[in-house]
């Protein structure tokens, strides 16, 4: 593993040259962090630092990370593959996710997802044709006192969230750039990576500030 | 009402209270100079006398986990701090960190001088990069500023450098050794034990660490200040200071109450959470996230020390705790809770990869209308399976509440199904 770096020869860079130049930066500060000969350990940060970049991690930004760091193509696909922030396919340049966890549930979490559903016209998993926004359900973010909780582009919070902030943010956001997305096939279906056959979706609770419904859900999408 | 003790909290309605003035101005950053002239071991016995035990989940007395660390003689040791707060219902440590993180700072400082360790990771959630671990950063700038961190700090000889990882959103990683992995650049699977974390051969890099909760050593500069036995008198027998209750759900002024250890559930809602939202009754009650066994509104008075929850066959875990009202069916609460672990579940062990599953795809079955009384049956049979069987305690995280949630609320079940 140690000459793999000298077996390979010239990896291409997947960035442009100013990509490059806060990529390097941010991978120094990344493998300082660890003892010199434990610098394969900084490979979660150096895969976020290059996601940062072109907003999800292409085949070419695997190979070159691994590259980098002298980790084998396979450990890094593990990892990207392992967890959830990294992203296999392109996402919108305003992904949004809405916590489904039990007490944003219990607050109605599942009406603000069926309103960002409807408002952006896709469903958890999907981005809109214009490539803007995509949506997905993601667990607890620790905001359960403030919930219902959603997340904007993977990092700033969205708190007490209600269909009328869901809204304004929407609006907010369409007229904002958002994060840079690298060209790539956009699937109909994102991969959802752990995804368990859902057989129905479980609808207990009511919309947001109301009583929960106690009954059998009629509708089943 | 007696006025409230607060050790962890005392700042947090001040105006930029994550800020090095304000935590100066209220005494901090003085109990590092007094532990300083201590001797390592001096702090750690004051440890075991304060009854600290692990905020994190599991209760493990925190003094007794250093001691571990401090008989091996394998060096260099870690002290590695678990910020990856993922359990649903649980939001203290995302607070200190924005709120105080001078104070956890501090007390990170201390734990490694009592450790001998001269270099210590604080592992975050990913979704935190850009708030609660960004102040964290900041705070550990100004640290560094002040010579709080780095060389010879105080003069004392003792040099310490102290890192910011990030996750990148994955429950397991809040299992220690699936955290020491991930700290390490591979997926999160939790390792084989022995050895433990603590031992040579089972830590970070393979060498002895303590993995610690971020509210766990928030509370040390106040056990270096005022004593173990001042601290363990603030709680319950065994169980040492206050906790930080993270409330949610139907409560009228959910967020971080900050209560002695032991405060029943009664107390915790009418006294700090101004009671069930819109004057509901209260049906159940989570009592430590979502892996815990959950309560119902009966069982309000017990107290929320770890010892008498375990006792009851529940568990005081990570302090999250979430009331939930007359109007939430408790089999769609269980299908909800089950979603989350059958995603998480690291895929490691079967029981767990399958079990979770499973029984997230029978619960949403039952949720549907399209369940049998067979069903219901099955969730519980195959929770009690799962248990005691897997390398971590996922498994037995997401059985305890399959099991619970249908012996204390069996109705909910029954009146989905057919037969």
């Amino acid at each position: 593993m140690i000459a793999l770096s000298k077996q390979a020869g010239v990896m291409p860079s997947p960035f442009d040259a100013e990509q490059q130049r806060r990529f390097d930066e941010g991978f120094e500060k990344a493998v300082a962090k660890y003892p010199p000969d434990r610098r394969r350990s900084a490979l979660l940060a150096v895969l976020h630092l290059a996601q940062d970049e072109l907003g999800w991690l292409p085949e070419p930004a695997m190979a070159y990370v691994g590259f980098r760091l002298d980790v084998p193509p396979v450990r890094v696909r593990e990892v990207v593959t392992f967890y959830t922030m990294y992203r296999l396919h392109p996402v919108g340049r305003h992904h949004i996710g809405v916590c489904n966890s039990v007490s944003c549930w219990a607050m109605g979490s599942e009406s603000i997802l069926r309103h960002c559903e409807e408002r952006l016209g896709i469903r958890p998993g999907q981005v809109t044709k214009d490539g803007q926004f995509s949506l997905e359900e993601v667990a607890c973010l620790a905001s359960c006192g403030t919930a219902p909780a959603a997340l904007h582009n993977n990092f700033t919070y969205v708190e007490n969230v209600t269909p009328e902030s869901v809204d304004a943010l929407i609006a907010r956001l369409r007229t904002e750039p958002g994060q840079t997305m690298a060209p790539g096939p956009h699937p109909r279906h994102l991969e959802d990576k752990h995804a368990i056959e859902k057989q129905s979706q479980p609808q207990a609770t009511g919309t947001v500030g109301q009583a929960a419904a106690t009954t059998v859900p009629t509708d089943k999408r | 009402m007696a006025e409230r003790v607060k050790i962890l909290s005392g700042d947090w309605d001040k105006p930029e209270s994550w800020s090095l003035a304000t935590y100066k101005a209220s005494g901090g950053w003085q109990a590092l100079p007094k532990a300083l002239k201590m001797q390592p071991q001096q702090i750690v016995d004051q440890v075991v006398k304060s009854n600290l035990r692990g905020r994190g989940g599991a209760g493990f007395p925190t003094g007794m986990k250093w001691n571990f660390v401090r008989k091996e003689t394998s060096f260099p040791k870690y002290l590695v701090v678990n910020a990856d707060e993922g359990e649903p219902g649980t939001f203290k440590d995302r607070a200190i960190l924005e709120k105080s993180p001078h104070m956890f700072v501090e007390g990170l400082v201390i734990g490694c001088y009592a450790l001998d360790c001269h270099l210590t990771y604080v592992y975050c959630r990913g979704e935190f990069r850009k708030a609660a671990a960004a102040r964290l950063q900041q705070a550990i700038d100004e640290a560094y500023a002040q010579g709080y961190l780095g060389k010879n700090i105080f003069g004392s000889g003792f040099d310490l450098d102290m890192q910011v990882v990030i996750g990148a959103g994955a429950y397991i990683c809040g299992e220690e050794t699936a955290l020491l992995e991930s700290l390490e650049g591979r997926k999160g699977y939790p390792r084989l034990k022995p050895p433990f974390p603590a031992n040579a051969g089972g830590g970070l890099f393979k060498q002895p660490t303590a993995v610690n909760n971020v509210e766990t050593l928030a509370n040390l500069p106040a056990i270096v200040e005022k004593g173990g036995d001042w601290f363990a008198n603030v709680g319950v027998p065994k169980n040492g200071g206050t906790r930080l209750y993270a409330v949610s759900g139907h409560v009228n002024v959910p967020g971080v109450h900050e209560a002695p250890m032991g405060t029943t559930f009664r107390v915790l809602l009418d006294e700090y959470c101004g009671g069930m939202r819109g004057n509901k009754k209260l049906k159940a009650i989570i009592p430590g996230g979502s892996s815990s066994a959950v309560m119902t509104a009966e069982e309000v008075d017990w107290p929320s020390d770890f010892d008498t929850l375990k006792a009851k066959k529940t568990m005081a875990g990570s302090g999250g705790v979430v009331y939930l009202d007359e109007d939430t069916n408790m089999a769609f609460a269980l299908a909800n809770v089950m979603r989350f672990y059958a995603h998480e579940s690291c895929g490691q062990c079967t029981p767990c990869r399958e079990g979770t599953a499973w029984l997230s795809r029978l619960l949403d079955k039952i949720c549907a209308g399209r369940g049998e009384k067979l069903d219901v049956d099955n969730v519980h049979q195959i929770a009690r399976q799962m248990e005691m069987k897997t390398i971590c305690a996922l498994a037995d995280g997401a059985a305890m509440p399959a099991k619970s949630y249908i012996e204390k609320f069996r109705g909910d079940f029954d009146a989905l199904v057919r037969g």
